[in-house]
């Protein structure tokens, strides 16, 4: 009998979706408006702290862009118990790492520690959203390494304005925000001034705003008790505002060419427009990503580079963002293949997903793909931190850490093609020329 | 009853109240007792042909990972790019399966091999790992090499190549470490173009067969795994494979160089300086400065609470990050510090750096920062544990670089017993402020004469001149994008209102410069006279005597070279011809370009080509003239004759520059104005 069950057992664990890496955690909500979410995992001597809150880019002033990374650098500046430059110091003095980063939707900090340092990082990001030192010599010292930031990441950087947008985003988008970039222009950076961050902070920066994740090896009850302790006292701040701006939809086709000067090899890329990331229609978007070129037996993969040898490499992705999404197609080129070649094979591939179903043996690849993918997403601490954080602030439902490859397994082939069709159209893409200056 | 609750809720506020008290925030939280340290062992097993197997067991995630490294000593490439190719050429079809086949089915399981010359790496759910580890063995020991495949790799190498040569911080990278190493020692060799082009598919197989080998190859499985069970699989798939013994080639030994140095290499279009401060080191793991050089390096660069974080870009705001790292090799291995920084600041970047370098040699590490260091050590330990590959890639250390058996066990104990003298000694030792190179790729019209000028210690550094190529060459000239909107045609207005203003410049009919040169010491006196309708006589005296005079009458005209008349040729004339006139900025030739801005001794200049081997120059600023410069063929070489404008002067309300240098190859006449005449002191007879 128990052999038989045994049996049973390793059939259903040989076949079954894999069934042990359900992440547990806890959220619960402070009298401030915090979000709190806890996940416990004994089995590593590791904790992480991370807070995000819900403002990005994409809630700057319009002749602000760049503001919201600005600001993430200002708040390492200090606080009214952490003297100026220390924060950094006590992170690695206590033998931690941390780090923040800045979206179009949310801003969001974390230190991993050795566990014995759990209040230590409770602590620091409570006095983070507490009160932080907000004053002009961080603005100026801050000011000029964001700078360079942009000069390191965009403008020294090949292909820097596809990597982050700057050269697609403006052409997608005309009211929304999102046309403007993360990093902003050195001309909103040089203007901003030091009352706007103080009112930015006491906009945006307060517990209602934000969600608090603590995972790793940790003690509940003491835990939750520190939580109250360090961030209970912290006022809860007004509503927020959220942008609400609908872009027209794009009804013609558009063209641009852009020109980066740290480049030799042109793209060719295909930009459209796409629902939320919350969408079901954007998991579908995602799948295509990996059906046109996630791995080489890829359709342009396999077509472009491998075998008519017309690109040196195939990119297909999308920006996933809480308002609307952008999806990216795109190709290198290979030696002297004119860009228009790329274009034309590029469109045969996308209108074979928008008429024809794809095999059954590629949708389950698919499936196996994303279900690596699902798994490899949780392997650490601080990345199960973040995606805690990500799933509830932008998302809503903190349970998608476990149920959104439910999602990809929900998706028919029939579901792969209407979404091709829906939004994968000639008349709503922008058609970008990626080109090296020496073209100009 | 009333007062119970009252009592009640008194209490409620002093227990609320209690609470907060609770905790002090002026005080940041104490630590508790570092988590204990569980340095797991790996399971081991040998194979015949002499690959050793790495077990570690991780039941977390229904996931497994192989690594194959094949610790073989660096390959000094006879043709650069061969390694390349070869690592893009492993898994394009085996001898069992096409590559289609073979790309199809890694994918359709969801995993991921990956092939390179000296090692392979898989990973996939656990329910596809043992076909998974089936297809990277078979793609790593029956390849199947065809010519197509190779073609098609050898383009999309070549294209790659070229898609980086824009890329100062590709260009950086390799060049500094060509200049470190060498460009003949493994970790200095670079691919180019060139060398690709020569790789045959043969030079491939080749090393295929002399270095793949098992002989020191060692094989890492983490994951969702029994161990046994791994080590069935790995001996299932991997025990055919034979052992060759590698060819082992002595190595060429870097040198550091005699004299701290800029090397700079020019990149038009950068943005950002990307600097590299280096010289070479000798140190190995297992050395007993090993543990001091980890701590004075993280001191130094390691981190961004470091020294020169801090100072770049915390309190100058020079860079996004500055970090810095000594290596350390059986091999070979070198100490750098580098950042990227904006071209404006590059120099003092530079001076920032050293002054950097030198603080951790010349003064003691505060005893805090030791300490705290030292706690970050001891953190990141702890936290490395989190990925339990960490236990495998200690194993792998210990094994490929002859370290005791104890070497990570012992880690902290060795960090902790590190003091401020150690960390002082080994920044002496290994940091060489006297034999520095400074490697540098950025834009040289920006950043050449800041790093010429540069002091350090009121000592000036000496700058030298590579190409991407770490070819050393001579000091190129930098040339500036010209601005939207300047034409020829604006840079000869701004010059006409320059010397006076179109209307006072038009007047002008005739004019005579009366002049005394010094050539060698001779003095040689000179009259200069030209019409607007395109008369000119030029005439040069050494007491008393004509050493020379040219004279056209607009038409025609010849040269008397101490006394001897010679009619001009077809083609002086029409040379003539082109050059008459008074100012001829005041209508554009077709034939003038506009074609760069490049400093003329540290003034920015339009150049403006009047032929095909003539250019003249105009400053940026001023709108002057400031040289002309004209190519000669003589004799089969090409000499330089340029002429230097100064000290403009005004005459009747024009401008005109009352010294002229002109070189002429090697020799150097120094031209000083006497007499500068508008429509006076010329007449007809002059040109006759």
């Amino acid at each position: 009998m128990i052999r038989r069950l045994n049996l049973l057992l390793i059939l259903l664990l040989s076949f079954g979706f894999s069934q042990a890496q359900e992440i547990e955690y806890e959220q619960y909500e402070l009298d401030n408006g915090l979000d709190v979410i806890l996940h416990q995992d004994n089995s590593v001597p590791v904790v992480t702290v991370g807070v995000m809150y819900h403002v990005g880019a994409k809630d700057e002033a319009p002749d602000r862009s760049g503001f919201a990374h600005f600001f993430e650098h200002l708040l390492f500046e200090g606080t009214e118990n952490i003297e100026r430059g220390e924060w950094f110091d006590i992170v690695a003095a206590n033998g931690g790492k941390n780090n923040a980063n800045t979206t179009q939707d949310r801003t969001y900090y974390y230190e991993t520690f050795p566990s014995n340092n759990l209040e230590l990082g409770l602590w620091m990001e409570s006095e983070r959203m507490l009160h932080p030192v907000i004053n002009q010599v961080g603005v100026d010292t801050q000011n000029e390494v964001v700078k360079e930031e942009k000069r390191s990441r965009i403008d020294n950087a090949p292909y820097g304005k596809i990597i982050y947008s700057t050269g697609i985003n403006p052409h997608l988008f005309n009211k929304h925000p999102y046309k403007e970039s993360v990093i902003g222009t050195m001309e909103d950076l040089d203007a901003a001034q030091l009352d706007e961050f103080k009112k930015f902070f006491d906009n945006y920066y307060v517990p209602n705003n934000a969600t608090l994740v603590v995972a790793g090896d940790l003690k509940k009850a003491e835990t939750k008790k520190m939580i109250e302790d360090y961030f209970g006292p912290i006022p809860k701040g007004d509503s927020i505002d959220r942008v609400d701006i609908k872009e027209d939809p794009i009804t013609e086709k558009i063209e641009a060419t852009e020109y980066d000067s740290n480049i030799q090899i042109p793209v060719k890329m295909f930009s459209y427009r796409t629902p939320s990331m919350k969408d079901r229609d954007a998991y579908v978007l995602d799948m295509i990503s990996t059906l046109l070129t996630g791995g080489k037996s890829s359709r342009m993969y396999k077509r472009m580079v491998d075998e008519e040898k017309i690109a040196l490499q195939v990119i297909a992705f999308a920006r996933s963002q809480e308002d609307y999404g952008v999806y990216n197609i795109g190709a290198l080129a290979m030696g002297e293949t004119p860009l228009s070649k790329l274009a034309e094979v590029m469109d045969e591939e996308i209108e074979k997903v928008k008429t024809e179903l794809i095999s059954e043996k590629e949708y389950q690849k698919l499936q196996n793909q994303f279900e690596n993918k699902f798994v490899n997403s949780n392997s650490s601490i601080q990345g199960i931190a973040a995606s805690l954080a990500t799933y509830n602030v932008l998302y809503g439902d903190t349970e998608l850490i476990n149920k959104e490859i439910e999602i990809y397994k929900d998706i028919t082939r029939e579901d792969i093609r209407n979404v091709a069709k829906k939004y994968l159209q000639e008349n709503k893409r922008l058609e970008l020329d990626y080109l090296p200056e020496s073209n100009k | 009853m009333m007062k119970l609750r009252i009592l009640a809720l008194l209490f409620c506020g002093i227990f609320t109240t209690a609470i907060q008290a609770q905790i002090d925030r002026s005080t940041m939280p104490k630590s508790g007792e570092l988590p204990e340290i569980n340095l797991g062992e790996p399971d081991r097993y040998s194979f015949k042909n002499g690959l050793e197997l790495l077990v570690v067991e991780d039941h977390k995630l229904p996931q497994v990972n192989a690594r194959l490294v094949i610790d073989n000593k660096p390959i000094i490439e006879k043709k650069p790019g061969t390694a390349s190719l070869l690592s893009s050429m492993l898994g394009t079809g085996t001898e069992n399966m096409s590559k289609d086949e073979f790309n199809e089915e890694i994918d359709f399981l969801g995993a991921n091999v990956s092939l390179s010359s000296q090692s392979a790496y898989a990973s996939s759910l656990k329910r596809y790992f043992k076909r998974v580890l089936e297809l990277m063995a078979d793609g790593a020991l029956n390849p199947k090499f065809t010519q197509e495949n190779f073609k098609a790799e050898k383009d999309k190498l070549i294209e790659s190549i070229k898609s980086s040569q824009k890329s100062a911080s590709a260009i950086a990278g390799r060049v500094s470490r060509a200049l470190a190493y060498g460009k003949d020692h493994p970790f200095g060799q670079f691919t180019t173009i060139e060398s690709v082009k020569d790789i045959t598919l043969d030079d491939v197989k080749n090393m295929y067969r002399n270095y793949f080998s098992p002989k020191n190859a060692y094989m890492v499985v983490v994951g969702d795994i029994k161990s046994r069970k791994a080590k069935r699989w790995v001996k299932k798939y991997f025990k055919k494979w034979k052992e060759e013994v590698p060819p082992s080639e002595s190595l060429p030994e870097p040198r550091n160089v005699q004299f701290t140095q800029v090397n700079l290499v020019d990149m038009p279009n950068a943005v950002q300086s990307e600097i590299y401060v280096q010289n070479t080191v000798d140190l190995e793991k297992n050395d007993a400065d090993y543990f001091p050089v980890l701590v004075a390096n993280q001191i130094l660069g390691g981190s961004f609470g470091s020294y020169l974080n801090m100072n770049l870009r915390e309190d100058k705001g020079y860079t996004y990050g500055a970090r810095s790292r000594i290596g350390a090799s059986k091999y070979a291995s070198r100490f750098y510090a580098t950042a990227s920084v904006r071209n404006a600041v590059t120099d003092s970047a530079v001076v920032e750096f050293l002054r950097e370098v030198n603080h951790i040699r010349d003064s003691i590490v505060k005893p805090e920062k030791l300490e705290d260091v030292k706690s970050k050590f001891a953190g990141n330990f702890v936290m490395n544990l989190e990925d339990k590959s960490t236990i495998a890639k200690y194993a792998l250390n210990i094994e490929t670089n002859d370290l005791p058996e104890d070497f990570y066990k012992n880690y902290l104990k060795k960090i902790n017993a590190v003091t401020a003298e150690d960390v002082q000694r080994v920044a002496k030792k290994y940091i060489k402020p006297e034999h520095l190179q400074i490697v540098i790729a950025g834009k040289g019209a920006d950043i050449a004469e800041p790093l010429e000028n540069m002091t350090y210690k009121e000592k000036t550094v000496p700058v030298m001149y590579y190409n991407k190529k770490a070819k050393k060459v001579d000091k190129p000239v930098f040339s500036k994008e010209i601005p939207e909107g300047v034409t020829v045609k604006t840079v000869y207005d701004q010059y006409i209102e320059a010397i006076g203003g179109r209307e006072a410049v038009e007047k002008v009919n005739s004019m005579m410069m009366k002049g005394n040169a010094s050539v060698q010491g001779m003095s040689i006196n000179m009259i200069m006279k030209r019409t607007v309708d395109g008369k000119s006589l030029m005439k040069m005296t050494m007491g008393g005597n004509v050493l020379n005079k040219v004279v056209f009458d607009g038409e025609d005209g010849y040269t008397m070279t101490r006394g001897q008349k010679m009619e001009m040729s077809e083609e002086q004339i029409k040379e003539q011809k082109k050059s008459a006139g008074l100012f001829p900025e005041l209508e554009v030739d077709e034939e003038h370009k506009l074609e760069a801005i490049v400093p003329v001794e540290g003034e920015d200049a339009y150049v403006v080509s009047t032929a095909e081997d003539a250019k003249a120059y105009y400053s940026v600023e001023s709108g002057l003239k400031i040289m002309d410069k004209k190519t000669v063929k003589q004799g089969g070489k090409e000499i330089v004759n340029k002429g230097k404008f100064e000290n403009y002067q005004e005459i009747k309300g024009i401008k005109v520059p009352m010294k002229m240098v002109r070189e002429y190859g090697p020799q150097t006449i120094n031209i000083e104005m006497k007499e500068v005449k508008f429509d006076e002191g010329v007449s007809a007879s002059d040109f006759e």
